[in-house]
């Protein structure tokens, strides 16, 4: 009998796979669908077409410290340097062919999500203009407040997910079948709800994970929703983390973790581990953000799968009004028992990085809790300030253990 | 206040409209909303009896937006918000924002809280037109607007106030349209900087009384052809601030078309009258691609851009680039090389609204038209 894989490695076994899948998708006769990570991926793969995402490919090359050298090579073709800093890293490894990886396969056809941004659009649109390919944009108009509106809205997503159908139906000759995404759904559902189980170990004391963790561990939620592997690698992670948390293992020991904190944003790749150890040093854990938890999605099997799925990507925290984004931040502060908050201002997300100033002053007024705001980027290092950073850092703890010495004691 | 104003006039009331709106409001006993661009139906704010107000921008010192939109926000939306927290706030009872591109995202979450005691409300046009869901959502979205204006101020608009409002609005692109048509083939006629004034004026200010003025103006002009004009294309969303018209105007480029949300497209915008007046505004939209430059197809964008270069036989094409406008940059690699491959000679303006200088743009253009007429660099 084999031995039973560990949440990394089954890790690296699906990723291994999927990528092997995905570069040999033309003799397998299958179709390669580059897609925004925040998209109703579930049709993709419930029509056998392998979804790569550009943004993860960016990912690894940007945490590898690549931005720089990968920015400019896209800055000398025109672009300017205040650009989306995966869509510059993307567009110089086409040009250079440069990548810490394998490289990613060359598209067929592309879908655009702007739940998140509407630079993903823009990026896609360079890239299909290149080959000349179909595109998709699936436009998810802002989820306002209002009840009635959002009704609309869903039913204008509904609408849109069948255009998206007829589309892909379109391309493939193939007629879409609605049982297998009943299927795919049914494994989306179900690691959504263990992924969304992982993030939310981090309310233990000390918690088991941090935000470095959850960064970690969402990938496979990314680029393998919809498939049972999916589901099997968050129950393996989730029974890994229990058992930490049965020991009373923290990622810092229980004595020492003084700060637990909230990230808004999304991270600055490059100094991933820095931050980390740097954090650490003053007994703080960053647990959680939003980023985060945009893939824990909540569907519901008894609705129909596209009007779950419209429901789903419409309302994730990038594509929400500022006062449901502090109330989703709220929800964790609580759950989490946070009390500190670091406002990242990511040069790179404009769509994201824009409200973090309305959002930060809301939140710090509703939970007392004072600020840490910086301004980077998340991929290219030339608008990173080393010293700069760290001096706040360590000023912003400074800040937190006064008033927690001021603190009357319990 | 805006239906007997000359050239001179409507050049300085452009620059700053805001005391004459507000004087008029006062007068008048209305309400203003101001909306910034694009896709926004001003014929529904207008049926409702309120004055629509396109916002522009200001040139005036950012003091409070920086706090909000960081410097990498587009000089526009930061201008705005500017103008509304620091300057002409008092003017408006509310806001209908669109939602477009990354800096206008969030945009009207931001503005609702930061102006807690004004209607705002967003207006989420669809960010894709080829498909029938478009025409759907954008038929959506006027009606969500109707309903939500009819909420705030209590009152019922009715197809006849709607038509009425399209029917003036109608009239007002079409006269400006007319002006025009005189002014590119008489560019001795006004400078390029009166004809721009003219219609960003137009976008803010009453257009019954304006259109008295625009017919005045009309049935008075003296044809000029002038001599040693240069036709050129000019395209982009704005062109701010109104002094880079001075700079074409000194080199006596003559603009025979353009792109411009503050330009052909808003006169593009006629809708039909007396029919369902929902039922034309949706049209106009859906006919009219996207009202803003920003969501279109580049290779449509080109075709656009090349057709109007050779139907007007101009000798250019100057492209007005808004400082971080996302939007444009990932456009401009790929349209700036389709236009040279093209053999149609370019050049590109940077502008931001808060420039207070223009010495290097005016270096810049004049070194590209000396050059464009075999004079050296």
């Amino acid at each position: 009998m084999s031995e039973k894989l560990t949440s990394k490695q089954l890790s690296k076994k699906i990723t291994d796979e999927y990528m092997e899948d995905a570069f040999r998708a033309h003799e397998n006769g299958k179709l390669i669908g580059y897609s925004t990570a925040i998209s109703p991926v579930e049709i993709f793969v419930a029509h056998d077409i392998i979804p790569i995402y550009p943004e993860n490919h960016a990912v690894a090359n940007l945490t590898a410290k690549k931005g720089a050298q990968l920015c400019s090579i896209t800055e000398n073709l025109g672009y300017t340097s205040h650009l989306c800093a995966y869509a510059r890293s993307d567009l110089a490894y086409r040009e250079s062919g440069i990548t810490v990886t394998k490289g990613i396969p060359e598209p067929d056809l592309f879908l655009a999500c702007n739940a998140q941004c509407f630079t993903l659009t823009k990026w896609f649109q360079v890239l299909a203009r290149k080959g000349n390919l179909p595109m998709f944009v699936f436009d998810t108009p802002e989820h306002i407040m209002d009840k009635k509106a959002r009704q609309e809205i869903v039913k204008y997503c509904v609408l849109q997910l069948k255009e998206l159908i007829s589309f892909l139906e379109e391309v493939t000759k193939k007629r879409f079948d609605y049982d297998r995404l009943k299927e795919v759904m049914k494994y989306s559902a179900q690691s959504s709800i263990l992924y969304k189980k992982f993030l939310d170990m981090a309310q233990y004391k000390p918690s088991p994970i941090s935000i470095f963790d959850a960064l970690i561990g969402m990938a496979i939620a990314v680029y393998r929703r919809g498939t049972p592997e999916c589901v099997e690698y968050y129950q393996t992670l989730c029974d890994e983390i229990q058992a930490k948390v049965d020991q009373g293992i923290g990622v810092l020991p229980k004595e020492k973790e003084k700060y637990r904190l909230y990230w808004e944003n999304l991270p600055v790749w490059f100094k991933f581990s820095d931050h980390a150890k740097l954090l650490g040093s003053y007994g703080g854990v960053i647990l959680t953000s939003l980023y985060v938890h945009a893939w824990s999605f909540d569907f519901d099997l008894d609705k129909d799968p596209l009007v779950t799925l419209a429901e789903n990507y419409v309302s994730v925290f990038s594509n929400s009004t500022i006062e449901d984004r502090v109330e989703m931040a709220m929800e964790l502060f609580k759950k989490y028992s946070m009390n500190g908050m670091i406002m990242f201002m990511n040069r790179s997300c404009k769509a994201v990085s824009f409200a973090v100033p309305t959002l930060k002053d809301i939140l710090v007024r509703k939970t007392g809790i004072p600020a840490l705001v910086f301004e980077s980027d998340m991929g290219d290092q030339r608008f990173y300030a080393e010293s700069q950073v760290r001096t706040r850092i360590e000023a912003y703890f400074e800040t937190l253990g006064r008033l927690q010495a001021d603190k009357p004691a319990a | 206040m805006w239906e007997n104003l000359n050239l001179k006039q409507i050049v300085e009331y452009a620059k700053d409209p805001y005391p004459s709106i507000r004087k008029w409001l006062k007068e008048k006993g209305k309400k203003a909303i101001g909306s910034t661009i694009a896709d926004v139906p001003e014929e529904v704010i207008y049926a409702f009896g309120f004055l629509p107000v396109s916002l522009i921008g200001t040139d005036k010192p950012l003091k409070k937006a920086p706090s909000r939109l960081p410097d990498n926000g587009c000089s526009l939306a930061r201008s705005n918000l500017e103008l509304a927290l620091s300057y002409e706030g008092d003017l408006f009872d509310g806001f209908v924002l669109p939602q477009v591109c990354d800096t206008t995202q969030h945009l009207s979450d931001i503005w609702r809280i930061s102006f807690p005691g004004k209607y705002v409300e967003s207006y989420l046009a669809p960010r894709q037109v080829d498909r029938p869901s478009a025409r759907y959502w954008v038929k959506e979205e006027i009606e969500r607007l109707i309903a939500s204006l009819s909420s705030w101020s209590g009152r019922s608009v009715s197809d006849k106030a709607l038509n009425d409002a399209i029917a003036i609005h109608n009239e007002n692109k079409k006269i400006l349209e007319e002006i025009y048509e005189i002014k590119k083939q008489n560019p001795g006629t006004m400078t390029n900087k009166q004809f721009f004034s003219m219609v960003k004026l137009a976008m803010q200010v009453d257009k019954e009384e304006f259109n008295k003025t625009l017919k005045s103006i009309k049935a008075g002009l003296k044809p000029k052809k002038g001599k040693n004009y240069t036709d050129v294309i000019l395209v982009g969303i704005t062109c701010d601030p109104p002094e880079v018209f001075d700079l074409f105007d000194e080199i006596r480029l003559n603009i025979v078309g353009d792109s411009l949300v503050t330009g052909s497209r808003y006169l593009q915008g006629i809708a039909a009258q007396n029919g369902n007046p929902v039922e034309a505004l949706t049209e106009r939209h859906t006919r009219n691609g996207f009202f803003s430059p920003i969501h279109d197809d580049v290779y449509k964008h080109f075709e656009e851009v090349k057709a109007l270069y050779n139907a007007t036989n101009a000798k250019a094409i100057i492209y007005v680039h808004i400082e971080f406008c996302e939007s444009q940059e990932y456009d401009l690699p790929d349209l700036r090389r389709m236009i040279r491959q093209e053999g149609i000679p370019m050049h590109i303006l940077d502008t931001e609204y808060q420039t207070v200088s223009l010495s290097h743009l005016r270096t810049r253009l004049q070194a590209f038209f000396e050059s464009l007429k075999g004079g050296s660099l």
